[in-house]
């Protein structure tokens, strides 16, 4: 056996297909199956995009899925999901799962209602001190993981009761609703921007997570930080040996999710008025939805934020499609847990035939 | 990581159509609305459930959707929000979307979806609120049951009728904090003030649910074996109750009433009718009134229309479950 | 003599193009210890895979008392009475002793529920047969690795097993231990069981073995009696000719001391079994010296290389070791790294890539941040430094994007040495660099050894191919149970002295207990 013998597997050459090489005529059958599915999340994306415009009842004529501030609120709707989602990222590509956002949630849009309504703070301290708190219940998580050598879900399992408890507790048990004005026990009408759009038209929290999932692509594609991460998420103990700072990564990753979950829980709060300790349970679960959707495996080491924030936004479009459609409540659920296990089995049939 | 690109151009498609919709102008939604009522139409109708895993609310939207097929022209669509405020307000918005001609919503909770059903009314969509109120005046119509009346009724009902020579009660309460917790404890309280040998010896939360009730009851029985009755927030809770006594053979010696009334094969009507509750009382769901209110709406083009109705209760005893039960449509 | 149970009659087996088993002929007879020796690589397990029929398709013959056989599946070499004892046992650890004896075929009583009584009659039973002093009841996971040992034998034989097959059966157990297995070797013996018996440790191979076979690349190079062929025989039929060339040229020129080991001792906090922490370790490597460390498998090398590269086991250490002089004890790689250490680990899969990761962002990994402005990857520095580097050590790949997974094993081994030296290292630590890597490659490997040591730089080369450090190294460092006990300088050393000093033929009498 000698070196010259050594040529990579036919598959991988598609890996590194670029913009201009989409252009370029395929090579062969395989080829065109790799490009394919290098973009799966998105060709998926476009796919459910087109069938939804095919799917969509017209009202006089009007395709009502493209109709006024329709696609907004599709993204309005997945927002606080995505957000989520983009930290989510983070964990599961370090080979984690972080089931505790939905309640840091929670716990976030309680305190974002009390800081403001009752301690009558400002905007801008409320919001930096739950940012604050959610961020350092995430890096207590990682801290935890790492440094224990706890699995993440168990860690996350018991966040999520703690952080669901400090939110009861918080609370009284019960909504603290947010009215707004200058009086006492009145947030400033400032907060009400999150229940509001641009232009009449493109919803704030839509904004803001497509911003922050933009941002987050951008960190994934430039950072050693990034580098890192993916490296820990694909071999800890190579990881390790080559120097990363494994602890400190796993901190900064759990503490993103935190922080991150704590920005959709403000979210939560404007846009339903309302910081309710309830809030949010699930939402862990939509979010790894989106995540593995988006190619993201489970197993760590590979994936791209691209990917979810097509998923996130796939299960957005879903979600209103059956709704326009009237498509019963049940059978929305048997849908949506197919087209989960579809993205799945994609993925598996892919590394497969790679 | 790879093709980055392609992810930007996707999402700007999105913002890029959704920014281009801009130009129709959004009065437009009032003409599907309010405009065209009369007879010989069609009217699409949306039906925004909190959480269709309640029985309650399940018989709630079972009765919309029959009242609504004996009205020609009706059509009734049903979303479910699954107990999640954030999932209601989207459910309203795709309403919206689909330009329904009247709304009947029945909130998870009341805060946080004012805004969205202000939205629909602000586009002349008219808006029924069901069983929990909303905020503000910027709706059509609430209908509603009165549990301050409904747990009168029981306390009546017990000072008259159940125990006249009075005894003692046990009490297994609502969610601790729920409204209507509060008021068919506080109803019950007034109703039994004639009947001064009735005594509430204990008082506990059963959460609503039949396996809290049980586990409940079990243990107050365990302190108060000579009780009278046990009075129930709600028919699961007095069933979880009943299951209890029996384990303690105590079934024959106590009685126990709950509310709901609930027209399905597990509610508490056939409870009664079997023998194992005394009494129930109805807790309508307002699901038919609603589409009689629909109807003068958009059917007869009724002007005035109640602000406000108020739903009575019917005592539901093993003389008239089977009669009931058949009247409120069940099977 | 008598019967043959299993005759093998020229195997043959390629992997590729790597001839793994060359025309072996193998008996086993009832009643006889049959050692199988051989260096690392040498066909010995290649050759067991096709008696357990774990390797299938393979030239040769099989015969099992007198009959042709053609094993399909492990199942089928079971069924035809052949056993296996992995170094791994195949026992569940949460059971009991009896449960693990009877898992599969457990009696059941006319309520077909479990018959606990008889359970635990048969496990006795099979024990006491074995002459095992062991509680049936007891669970496997709390049981020594020799007593496990014991009940994996007694399972085989309860499963009608006449050959056993025992891969480096005492290589985790203590003294006292590795009598009670002889003890019960000695009593399969006498029931006629025939047992192959793979060690590398010559005085265990004196104490039981009626015959040994040694194989060396592949094919037969001699069977012997051991009790009175001596270890010298055996060893130079293990060894045979070196491969002079393949070395290149050994250098003269050597620095200050870089790095000082005195009597290193580590005492873990939680002691793993199979681990073989340093007890006792000393070595110098200067700079523009490549130092050798060898010994037999378990002899603690890995672990020695892991504590010089902060990766070790956590515990209390004694002894001294400073590196320029000055004291060095790193708590992680990343101090290690810092001093300028680089480690290149012996599970290139599992310790040191990411398959599925481009090539050029593996080789960065290390050196990230030499190639970053305030967290951000400078891009352009990045690609300079991987071409420089896929140029350097002539790595093939059609590019710095395809990953890892798709390179050769050379090829992958090039890249955990760019990866290293892109951090600009003063000692190098290698944990068996060549394992996996075809010829060619290893030349290269070789080479680059050389110039590194040329270029001032001093290398720590960890190797079980004898003819590695022989031909590579200036001196080699011998070390026996974690402990140093030879240091020979290359020139005028070889395989036989090595191997004498790895099993303790001079230095001392008797093994010390692990």
């Amino acid at each position: 056996m000698t070196i010259d013998e050594q040529t990579p597997a036919a598959g991988t050459v598609g890996l590194k297909a670029s913009a201009a090489c989409w252009l370029r005529r395929p090579r062969s059958r395989r080829e065109l199956i790799d490009r394919l599915f290098a973009v799966q999340s998105l060709f998926a994306l476009a796919v459910v995009f087109a069938v939804a415009i095919a799917a969509s009842p017209t009202r006089n004529g009007e395709n009502l899925f493209l109709s006024t501030g329709n696609l907004g609120n599709i993204v309005r709707a997945v927002s606080e999901i995505g957000i989520i989602a983009v930290g989510m990222t983070f964990v599961v590509l370090l080979g984690g799962i972080d089931l505790s956002v939905g309640a840091i949630l929670g716990l976030s849009a309680v305190g974002t209602a009390t800081l403001m309504v009752d301690s009558g703070l400002g905007i801008l301290p409320s919001v930096l001190a739950v940012l604050a708190i959610g961020a350092a219940f995430g890096a207590l998580q990682g801290y935890a993981t790492a440094r224990l050598g706890i699995q993440s879900f168990i860690v996350t399992l018991a966040g999520l009761q703690v952080a669901r408890g400090l939110a009861r507790i918080w609370s009284g048990g019960l909504g603290i609703p947010i009215a707004y004005g200058d009086g006492p026990k009145e947030a400033p009408p400032a907060f009400e921007i999150l229940n509001g759009s641009f232009n009449g038209v493109v919803p704030v929290p839509a904004v803001l997570f497509l911003a922050i999932g933009v941002a987050a692509i951008v960190v994934l594609r430039t950072t050693a930080f990034a580098r890192h991460v993916y490296a820990i998420g694909g071999n800890e103990k190579a990881a390790r040996l080559s120097g990363v700072p494994v602890t400190r990564v796993k901190v900064a990753v759990f503490a993103i999710a935190g922080l991150l979950a704590a920005v959709a829980g403000v979210v939560h709060a404007g846009q339903l008025n309302q910081g309710s300790p309830n809030d949010g349970a699930g939402y862990e679960l939509d979010a790894i939805a989106a995540v593995v959707i988006g190619g993201t495996a489970l197993s760590g080491g590979s994936g791209s934020m691209g990917g979810t924030l097509a998923g996130a936004l796939l299960l957005g479009i879903l979600n209103n499609i059956l709704a326009l459609n009237n498509i019963d409540a049940n059978v929305q659920l048997l849908i949506k847990g197919l087209v989960i296990v579809a993205a799945a089995a994609l993925q598996k049939l892919h590394r497969t035939v790679a | 990581m790879r093709h980055r690109i392609s992810t930007f151009v996707v999402l700007a498609c999105v913002l890029i159509t959704t920014a281009c919709s801009v130009e129709k102008p959004s009065e437009q939604a009032g003409d599907a609305a309010g405009a065209a009522c009369g007879t010989g139409k069609e009217f699409l109708i949306g039906m925004s459930q909190a959480n269709n895993a309640e029985p309650y609310r399940q018989v709630m939207n079972n009765d919309v959707t029959a009242a609504a097929k004996a009205v020609p022209g009706f059509k009734v669509v049903v979303s479910d929000a699954a107990q999640d405020n954030s999932k209601q307000v989207a459910d309203v918005e795709s309403f919206l979307t689909q330009k329904i001609n009247l709304l009947i919503i029945s909130p998870n909770e009341a805060k946080p979806l004012t805004a969205v059903v202000k939205k629909a009314y602000d586009q002349k969509i008219p808006v029924i609120v069901l069983d929990r109120k909303v905020e503000g005046d910027a709706y059509t119509a609430f209908i509603g049951g009165d549990n301050v009346a409904i747990g009168k009724a029981a306390g009546e009902y017990y000072a008259k009728t159940l125990l006249p020579s009075g005894g003692k009660v046990i009490e297994i309460a609502g969610l601790p904090g729920s409204t209507p917790a509060k008021e068919r404890a506080d109803g019950f309280r007034a109703g039994i003030a004639g009947n001064p040998k009735i005594e509430i010896v204990a008082s506990q939360p059963g959460d609503w649910l039949r396996e809290k009730g049980q586990s409940v009851a079990d243990a107050l029985l365990k302190a108060h074996p000579d009780v009278a009755a046990v009075y129930a927030h709600n028919d699961p809770m007095a069933e979880g109750a009943y299951l209890a006594a029996k384990a303690a053979g105590l079934e024959t010696k106590i009685k126990f009433t709950g509310i709901d009334a609930l027209p399905v094969p597990s509610g508490g009507i056939k409870a009664v009718e079997q023998g194992r509750l005394s009494a129930t009382f109805q807790y309508a769901t307002g699901g038919r009134e609603a589409i009689d209110l629909a109807k003068k709406i958009l059917v007869d083009c009724g002007k005035d229309v109640p602000r406000s109705t108020t739903l009575g209760t019917q005592q539901i005893t093993k003389d008239n479950a089977a009669e009931v039960y058949t009247k409120l449509g069940g099977s | 003599m008598s019967e043959a149970l299993v005759t093998m009659t020229g195997i043959t087996k390629q992997f590729g193009g790597v001839v793994a088993c060359r025309d072996v002929d193998f008996t086993i007879r009832a009643g006889e210890v049959h050692a199988l020796l051989g260096e690392n690589g040498a066909g010995k397990s290649t050759l067991m895979n096709v008696l357990s029929g774990v390797v299938t398709d393979h030239d040769g013959e099989i015969t099992v008392a007198g009959t042709p056989v053609r094993f399909h599946r492990p199942a089928d070499a079971q069924a035809a009475g052949i056993a296996t004892i992995h170094q791994e046992l195949d026992l569940v650890p949460g059971l009991s002793v009896a449960e693990n004896l009877v898992l599969g075929r457990e009696p059941r009583t006319r309520l077909r529920l479990l018959d606990r009584r008889a359970m635990l009659r048969t496990a006795r039973e099979q024990l006491r047969q074995l002459g095992v002093d062991l509680d049936p009841r007891r669970p496997v996971g709390a049981l020594r690795v020799g007593e496990q040992q014991l009940v994996e034998i007694a399972r085989a034989l309860s499963l009608d097993a006449r050959v056993l097959v025992m891969d480096e059966p005492t290589a985790a157990l203590a003294d006292a231990e590795v009598r009670r297995l002889f003890a019960t070797i000695e009593e399969l013996r006498r029931r006629g069981v025939g047992i192959v018996y793979i060690s590398h440790r010559m005085e265990e191979i004196e104490a039981i073995a009626d015959r040994a076979t040694v194989l060396r690349n592949g094919g037969v190079a001699g069977t012997v009696d051991p009790r009175t062929a001596g270890p010298g025989e055996i060893i130079s039929l293990m060894v045979g000719r070196s491969v002079e060339t393949l070395f290149g040229s050994a250098n003269a020129k050597t620095g200050a001391p870089l790095l000082e080991v005195d009597d290193l001792t580590v005492r873990p906090r939680h002691r793993r079994p199979g681990r073989c922490e340093p007890a006792g370790a000393t070595l110098t490597v200067r700079a523009g010296e490549i130092v050798g460390l060898a010994g037999l498998m378990g002899a603690g090398r890995t672990e020695l290389l892991e504590t010089l590269f902060g990766a070790g086991a956590k515990g209390r250490r004694s002894g001294s070791v400073r590196l320029d002089g000055v004291a060095y004890a790193p708590a992680a790689p990343r101090q290690a790294l810092r001093r300028g250490v680089g480690f290149v680990p012996e599970d290139r899969r599992g310790s040191a890539l990411v398959l599925g990761h481009a090539t050029g962002r593996s080789i960065v990994l290390t050196a990230l941040h030499r190639l970053t402005t305030a967290g951000i990857v400078r891009r352009r520095r990045e690609r300079a430094a991987v071409a420089g580097k896929i140029a350097e050590l002539a790595i093939k790949t059609p590019s710095a994007n395809v990953p890892v997974g798709a390179l050769s094993g050379g090829n992958q081994q090039k890249v955990v040495f760019a990866r290293q030296l892109l951090a600009g290292p003063r000692l190098l630590l290698l944990d068996e660099p060549t394992r996996g890597v075809d010829i060619g490659a290893k030349a290269e490997i070789y080479r680059l050894l050389h110039r590194l040591a040329d270029d001032g730089m001093g290398i720590l080369l960890a190797s079980s191919e004898l003819p590695e450090p022989l031909g590579v190294c200036d001196r080699i460092v011998v070390l026996r149970a974690g402990r140093t006990v030879a240091d020979l300088p290359a020139a005028t050393t070889d395989a036989a002295g090595i191997l004498a000093a790895a099993m303790g033929q001079h230095s001392r009498p008797t093994r010390e207990s692990a």
